[in-house]
Parts: structure tokens; sequence; C-alpha cells
């Protein structure tokens, strides 16, 4: 018997707000987590990743549908689930009135290590998120970032099998947030499951196995970021400055994506030539570069939004 | 990695988490320096205006203290919870729920546990307790604590918002602890008062305590009755705050 680290099958939410319109936050959510898998779940703003974290580390009840955890459902065996979690919250902070070693160290002898190990323990998470210079200051004395990352040594110190992340990294400077990467690595590889939200869609390629996209509560795609990046049709993006209202020149040499400064045009090697030949022409400032998992992110998100409209 | 599919067993972690709400609460030396001024001030007060209750006011001092304690705790809880979300750190953990709220109390009254005992010196000094009296205290004030934090706790989860802690918190505490017979003698109060006085524990506990210093004072009837509501109210509120933690775990 080897069940999966996470199932979630057809979970919805619907807040109940005083004086107000109740709130679907999830209209069922069905996914997947195998052991040993890092998974990010990516969406805007409001899109339900909060929720859904929530519900699959018992902290919320749902309005229906079900979780399990390694076997255990979440609702009927909260107490067996959370034996085996660790999480992330969204903005948590550190107790103010401890030090990192301090918040490590209790909250190891809390979930029941032994001093001995919780020190050890302690010592390695403190040094994988290279917080050792301000491991004895009060964290109310560190700047964000590193409260942050006590937060996240907190939780990583458990070696928890399975582990809630919710935007891990967000206020981490690029080295702290590639200290994460490769902590989040080196937990899988000793065994630990890793189901993570994040914003950072480099993040997201560069950790994840899989990841899910939710959009109003629901999944959208789910897959491998390379999976998902040839969804947008083409490999190289050309990035035209300030030509948002050229679509129709260059909408026969691949797809297109608008953001405020520029035009993008997903494409393909052989087209590239020709491409450049028209922005040359046209006196245009065009960059190339390899698609990205954020373009993916927009083309998909984008397309369902025009849907829903 | 193996699971274990037996259940937790109750208040797995409770040393634990009391030990860290310790270190938190004592690297905050002004709090606990300044929780006996509102103690201090009426014992100025009494010593002022009535010399000779200073005995009774000392006594309603210690039970006073231990009764602030929940309030203490209702902000404590309420601050990590809203503030820092670190209730989600702690109870998506082995940490048993009910381990949260009592090592969080526990953790505040240890800290706040030495200018109590020198108000408790204080009043020996001044009252020389006997060995009834004495009994009689640590009994009262323990079932006062335990009230005050099961109640602290319970409220602090009802609760989204610090700012609109605060006034609660506020009233609930001063009004429970500074207005009933604490401070002053409960024959000093109105006789319907001195009823429901016996009802409100920290009332009842400065009651039964101070029987035992002047006696005479309390009927046969008003001893049990002081005695058995502390006792029951006590092991009540208690009991439903490790099925209210337990409970609060998962919000709706
Ligand atoms: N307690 C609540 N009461 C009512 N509505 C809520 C509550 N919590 C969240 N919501 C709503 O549910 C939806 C999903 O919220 P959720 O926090 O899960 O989003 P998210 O994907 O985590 O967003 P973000 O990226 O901003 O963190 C949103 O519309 C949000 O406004
Ligand atoms: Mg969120």
């Amino acid at each position: 018997m080897s069940p999966e680290a996470l199932v979630a099958d057809r979970v919805r939410k619907t807040y109940r707000v005083r004086g107000g319109a109740p709130v679907d936050a999830l209209s069922g959510v069905s996914l997947r987590v195998g052991k040993g898998e890092r998974v990010a779940l990516l969406g805007r703003n409001g899109a339900g990743k909060t929720t859904f974290l929530k519900i699959a580390s018992t902290l919320l009840a749902p309005t229906s549908g079900t979780v399990s955890v390694f076997g255990h459902e979440v609702q009927a065996e909260a107490d067996i689930v959370r034996s085996s979690i660790a999480v992330v919250p969204q903005e948590g902070k550190p107790f103010f009135h401890l030090t990192p070693r301090e918040q490590v160290y209790t909250y190891l002898r809390a979930r029941g290590f032994d001093r001995a190990s919780a020190k050890t323990r302690t010592g390695e998470a403190l040094a994988q998120m290279e917080l050792e210079e301000v491991a004895d200051r009060l964290n109310i004395t560190l700047s964000g970032g590193q409260r942050q990352r006590t937060m996240v040594a907190t939780v990583i110190a458990t070696e928890a099998p399975l582990l809630f992340l919710d935007e891990p990294t967000i206020g981490m400077d690029p080295f702290a947030r590639r200290g994460v990467w490769e902590s989040m690595r080196r937990l899988t590889r000793r065994g630990s499951t890793i189901l993570l939200t994040t914003h950072y869609l480099d993040e997201a390629e560069a950790l994840s196995h899989r990841l899910y996209i939710i959009e109003r509560g629901r999944v959208l795609v789910d897959g491998s970021a390379e999976g998902l990046k040839k969804e947008v049709g083409g490999t190289l993006r050309v990035s035209i400055r300030g030509g948002q209202d050229l679509a129709e020149t260059f909408s026969s040499f691949g797809s297109l994506v608008r953001d405020p400064e520029a035009l993008h045009i997903i494409t393909t090697p052989e087209r590239l030539v020709e491409i450049m030949g028209v922005a040359v022409g046209m006196r245009l400032t065009a960059t190339v570069g390899p698609v990205t998992l954020e373009e993916a992110f927009l083309k998909v998100v984008g397309r369902s939004i025009d849907a829903e409209n | 990695m193996t699971l274990s599919t037996t259940r937790p067993r109750a208040f797995r972690g409770l040393l634990a988490f009391a030990e860290t709400e310790l270190r938190v609460q004592l690297h905050e030396e002004a709090a606990i320096l300044t929780s006996m001024v509102v103690q201090v001030v009426l014992l100025i007060f009494v010593s002022i205006l009535a010399p000779s209750l200073l005995g009774v006011a000392l006594v309603g001092a210690i039970v006073f203290s231990f009764f602030a304690l929940g309030q203490r705790v209702l902000n404590e809880a309420a601050f990590i919870r809203v503030d820092h979300r670190l209730n989600e750190l702690y109870l998506a953990s082995p940490l048993a729920p009910e381990s949260y709220f009592f090592g969080l109390s526990l953790g505040v009254m240890v800290a706040y546990l030495a200018p109590i005992l020198l108000v408790a010196l204080a009043a020996e000094l001044v009252v020389h307790f006997t060995l009834v009296s004495a009994v009689t205290i640590v009994l009262s004030v323990v079932a006062v604590w335990l009230f005050s934090c099961s109640i602290g706790y319970i409220v602090s989860t009802l609760f989204r918002d610090m700012r609109a802690i605060w006034p609660w918190a506020s009233l609930l505490y001063n009004l429970f602890g500074v207005l009933p017979p604490v401070f002053y003698p409960i024959t000093s109060a109105p006789v319907a008062i001195r009823w429901i006085s016996l009802f409100l524990p920290p009332s009842a506990a400065t009651a039964l305590i101070n029987e035992t210093i002047t006696p005479a004072n309390l009927t046969g009837l008003q001893i049990f009755l002081a005695a058995a509501s502390l006792a029951v109210e006590a092991a009540l509120v208690f009991l439903f705050a490790i099925y209210w933690a337990r409970r609060s775990v998962r919000e709706e």
C-alpha cells in the first residue's frame, strides 16, 4: 500500500460573509501530489490557493469534497494528518520576542523532537537559510526578508513528510530565494513532499516537478512547466517595446501577449528573421528571448479571463 | 518515512510550548514589571483611606493578579493568531491543540509569577496566614487562574481584529476583577451584590480566603456556594476551553 501524499477530490469552499454575499473561493478542485514531488499552485490573487492549502492542512473546513493526506482524510483524521505536515502560512511572522535560533529550536521541541536532535536540526536549518549572523538577535530586530527566512527555516527543520508553503519566498532577495529552492530539493531527495504557492514564475519553473494553475477556484491547467510553455505555441519570444497597438502587423507570426510595456510575439526560430526584418523596417526596438512560464501563465489565464467576459 | 496511525496523546508538547511562551514573555520585562500597577495603586489607596483593610486588599491583589493573567492570555493568543498567524504554524503540527492553549497559559503564568509572589510575601507579613489560609489561597488562585485563562483563550478566538479586542478585554477583566468585592470585604458590598459575588470566581475566591482569616462573615450556605461555584465554574470553563481549543483549530 503506497497512498499518494495528497489527493483532493472536488473540493469546494464557500465563505459565508457576515452581511454580504457568500464568496465561492473553490468550485471543485481535484488534484494529486505524489510522494516526493514538488508541486506548485499558481494563480492570480484571490484564485483560491491559500484557501486550498488551509483546507489541506486541516485549518479550514471545506464546504464539500475531500482531501486526504497519505491516505488519511483531513477532516475525520485531522490528528493523524497533523503529525505528518508542516505549514509556512501566508504572511506568517515568527515570534517577535524570540531569536531565530529560539524560534526554530522551540518549534521543533513543541513538535516532539528531543533536545539533542532539535539543536542539531536548528543549526542546520539556520545555516541553510543563511541566518547564522542574526540567529541570536530578537526577530523584531530583523528585516522583513530575514523574518521570512526564519519562518521557512522553522518549517524545513521539521523535515515533515508533507510541507505546505504559502508564498515562502515572498520578500526574499534572489540569493535567499535560491537558498530556499536548494532546501526544497534537499527535502524531497530525503523523502518529503512539497506543495507550495508562489507568484514568482521563475521559481515555479526552477523548483516544481508539476504545477497547477488555479483560476477563480478551478484548476485551469496542470502539467509541467515545459508542457505548459509548449501550449503557448512557440519557444521564442520577440518583445516589441511600445508595440501594443501593432497586433495586426505581427499577428501572422505567432501568438501575441500584450503587457503595458510591450507586445510579445511567441514564435519559432524559423520565423525570427522575418519578424526582425519587419521590426527594423518600422524602426522598432525588438528583443529576443526564450519563452518563459510567465508568458505561458499570462496566455493561459488571459484566455480564461477573456472567455469568462 | 513511517506514519503513525494512532491518535496522538492528549496534551502532547505541552511543556515545550509552555517553554516557548515563557521565553517570549521573559523578553518583555517591561510588561512583567508593569503588571502590578493596578494592584499597587489600589493598595496605596487602601492604606491611606482604610489602613485596617490592608490585609484584605493584599489578598485581593493576589487573587486579582491571577485573574488578570487571563487578559494577558487573551491578548497574546489573539496577537500571535491575528498578527503573526503563528496559530497556523503550531496547530497544523503534532502539537496538541489543548497544549497550544494551556501551554500558552502556563508560560504566561510562570513569567508573571515573580511579582505576584512578592505581593504574597507582603500579604504574609501583614496577615500571618495559617496553614488553612495558605492552602485555601493556593486552591482558590489555581481555580481563578484556570477560569480566567480559559475565558481569555476562548474569547481570543472570536476576533479577527486586534483593535476590536482591546476594549473588550479591558472591560471583561476590570468588570469582573476590580468591581466586585475583591479588594474590599464582601460585607461592604450591598446585599444583592454579595450573593452575585459568590458566583464570580475572583470575589468567591477572596470571600473564601478572607473567611479563613476573619471567620463569621459568611454563613455556611454562602461558604458552600462560593466554594462550589468556584470549583465547578473553573472545571467547566477549563474543560470547555480544551474542547474549544480542539474544535477551533479548523475554521468554518
Ligand atoms: N475569510 C474569508 N471570508 C470571505 N472571503 C474570503 C476569506 N478568505 C478568502 N476569501 C476570498 O476567497 C477567495 C480566495 O482567497 P485566497 O486567499 O484563497 O486566494 P489566493 O489564491 O491565496 O490569493 P493571493 O495570491 O492573493 O494570496 C478570494 O476571493 C478571497 O477574497
Ligand atoms: Mg494566498
